[in-house]
């Protein structure tokens, strides 16, 4: 996979093995061949459960965690050979407001970690207020960090990773603990980085920012791949063909009898106004009206039900299959086959 | 690239003392309150007769003591401070090598309290009315190998500080071994000469107390001077990179 292509692919991550060495007990497999790649402009979604080993990938992909195996390319170069080359090729923001000094201002921070980049301060300081700026924190420079709101030290969090101009971005859960707001900030920023040209690799455990600001989600549970798509393309998986359907005149007790004998999945309200039913095949459709044809039922409305992403990565991490079966041992081959076959 | 690394962290050190003012006044003042109690004994219950020479041994051993806490210990607090902040693994994903960052943080450090000892040592000979010989040249050649080996021995304390981080008490520990680094004198116990920064207290004391000027230095005493510096700035580089390593393998610069 690294190398493949003749212009360098931002990230590419391949077969990534961890196991953390215990006293006394099996060593703790962290992570195990996770493998994928991000493309310049893109924002890919690292998610997982608690321990899934979304940590210990970023922290391997950063150079803060040797991995026992695999590979990391960062725009080309081997991180794992040339590690200091690759962090100049990325920036990340691993623990949201705690990556900061807090009794150093907003500038002075901006300017601090410039200079352990090698970045003198007068080249970097027109940059830094111009991202202060675009930050919203322009009237906050010269506040300590210390007296900074979480959310503000959160946006300062990522401004420094911003300014170090590096190609790839990695943000671990970067709307943590942030109020609605600044939360929406902060999502904008995501897709202002990504309209940039960068690549953003960005592990939450929110799926309503996942599912607004990510292009594409690379899932792992259990330390393993369990899916690298696109959104849209698991949302469209694990799309049902559920419908709520509203109805003029409550279901006859026998209608709602025969509804039972054709649909497996299909519930019917107490007061007979609502059904929900799954109409698995195409012709489900004719078969359902036709039910309610027989007592000339009237329908006010027919709607599929939307899936929520929460579900789609419930379902991925639970290792059931969009047909509520599981999957097999390879999940991620399952997926992609799975979405081959729905298109 | 290197200068504006220092530049950096030297800056960092000088806004943090003085954001921290209350912090570094209060470690002065300890210091000297130290010195004043340590004088009184000398003055009180020690040997008249050896009052001046014992006077000038304290002005030297309390300037040295402090220098080598501030100069080791400081870089142990930081370290355990900033992993428990998450800016040591910003430290570590810098493109320049975090051994360069920490040198040019105690740099910063070392340098700073310099200017503090060379304060409280005058306010210290002020107080007790005794001036010590300062012969600058000789007390900066002494002091450039010496530190050498201060700074190995602060990389080896940062290399605990990022594998163990539960050091504090270790480095509280640490203040009477640096005691007696700072008073012992090799004429007492001669194979201090091995251990480090011992034998560079003994020439700024020889300089400072006796009088004793380069020419009354010999050769081998330099030697040792300079191999003890280096050898120890070896070392503490060498368990540095070694703990950096077994961090890393392990996933432990994190938080904890």
């Amino acid at each position: 996979m690294p190398g493949a292509s003749a212009t360098p692919t931002a990230l590419c991550v391949d077969d990534l093995r961890k196991a953390y060495p215990r006293r006394g007990r099996e060593p703790l497999l962290a992570v195990d061949g996770v493998g994928f790649a991000a493309e310049p402009g893109q924002v890919v979604g690292l998610l997982g459960p608690n321990g899934a080993g979304k940590t210990t990938t970023i922290k391997m992909v950063c150079g803060l965690v040797r991995p026992d195996a695999g590979t990391i390319e960062v725009c080309g170069v081997d991180a794992r050979r040339r590690p200091r080359d690759a962090t100049r090729r990325l920036a990340a923001v691993l623990e949201g407001n705690r990556n900061l000094y807090w009794r150093l201002t907003a500038r002075e921070n901006l300017l601090y970690f410039m200079g352990n980049r090698g970045r003198s301060p007068r080249a970097v300081a027109p940059a830094a207020d111009a991202l202060l700026e675009r930050f919203d924190l322009a009237d906050k420079r010269d506040a300590l960090v210390a007296d900074l709101s979480r959310g503000m030290q959160q946006k300062l969090a990522i401004a420094v990773a911003v300014l170090a101009g590096t190609q790839v971005l990695l943000l671990d859960e970067p709307t943590l603990g942030l109020d609605v707001q600044t939360g929406d900030e902060v999502r904008r920023l995501v897709r202002e980085l990504a309209a940039d040209g960068r690549t953003v690799l960005l592990s939450s455990h929110d799926m309503a920012v996942v599912q607004d600001v990510c292009e594409r989600v690379v899932v792992i549970a259990h330390g393993r791949l369990v899916a690298d798509e696109r959104v849209e393309t698991l949302m469209r998986l694990f799309a049902t063909r559920a419908y709520d359907a509203r109805l003029g005149a409550p279901l006859t007790p026998a209608q709602a009898a025969d509804l039972r004998r054709a649909f497996p999945l299909v519930s019917v309200s107490d007061d007979g106004l609502h059904v929900r039913v799954d109409l698995e095949r195409g012709d489900d459709v004719y078969r359902f009206i036709d039910v309610l044809r027989r007592e000339r039922t009237p329908m006010e409305s027919l709607d599929r039900v939307a899936v929520r992403f929460e579900e789609v990565f419930r379902h991925l991490v639970n290792g059931d299959g969009p047909a509520r079966g599981a999957w097999p041992a390879d999940a991620a081959g399952a997926v992609r086959e799975e979405v081959s076959r729905v298109g | 690239m290197w200068a504006n690394v220092l530049r950096a962290n030297v800056g960092k050190v000088l806004i943090e003392m003085r954001r921290y003012l209350p912090n570094t006044v209060s470690l002065v003042i300890t210091f000297y309150v130290i010195f004043l109690a340590m004088f009184l004994g000398i003055t009180v219950v020690g040997d008249p007769e050896a009052a001046d020479t014992n006077v000038r041994f304290l002005l030297v051993g309390n300037a040295v003591w402090f220098l080598l806490l501030v100069g080791i210990n400081s870089i142990g607090w930081e370290i355990t401070t900033e992993a428990t902040r998450g800016t040591l693994e910003q430290l570590h994903m810098s493109p320049v090598s975090p051994r360069w960052i920490l040198l040019a943080r105690l740099v910063g450090h070392i340098g700073a309290h310099l200017v503090i000892v060379v304060l409280m040592l005058t306010a210290s000979m002020a107080t007790v009315g005794t001036w010590l010989a300062v012969d600058l040249p000789l007390i900066v050649a002494v002091l450039l190998p010496m530190l050498l080996g201060v700074t190995g021995l602060a990389f080896a304390v940062a290399g605990l500080a990022i594998v163990y981080k539960q050091i504090q008490a270790m480095l509280q520990v640490s203040q009477f071994v640096f005691l007696g680094m700072a008073f012992v004198p090799l004429s007492v116990a001669p194979w201090l000469e091995l251990a480090p920064i011992v034998k560079g207290v003994d020439m700024l004391r020889a300089s400072l107390v006796h009088g004793v000027g380069f020419a009354d230095l010999g050769a081998a005493d330099w030697l040792s001077l300079v191999a003890n510096g280096a050898a120890y700035f070896a070392l503490g580089l060498l368990a540095y990179g070694a703990a950096e390593r077994r961090a890393i393998a392990r996933g432990l610069l994190g938080r904890y």
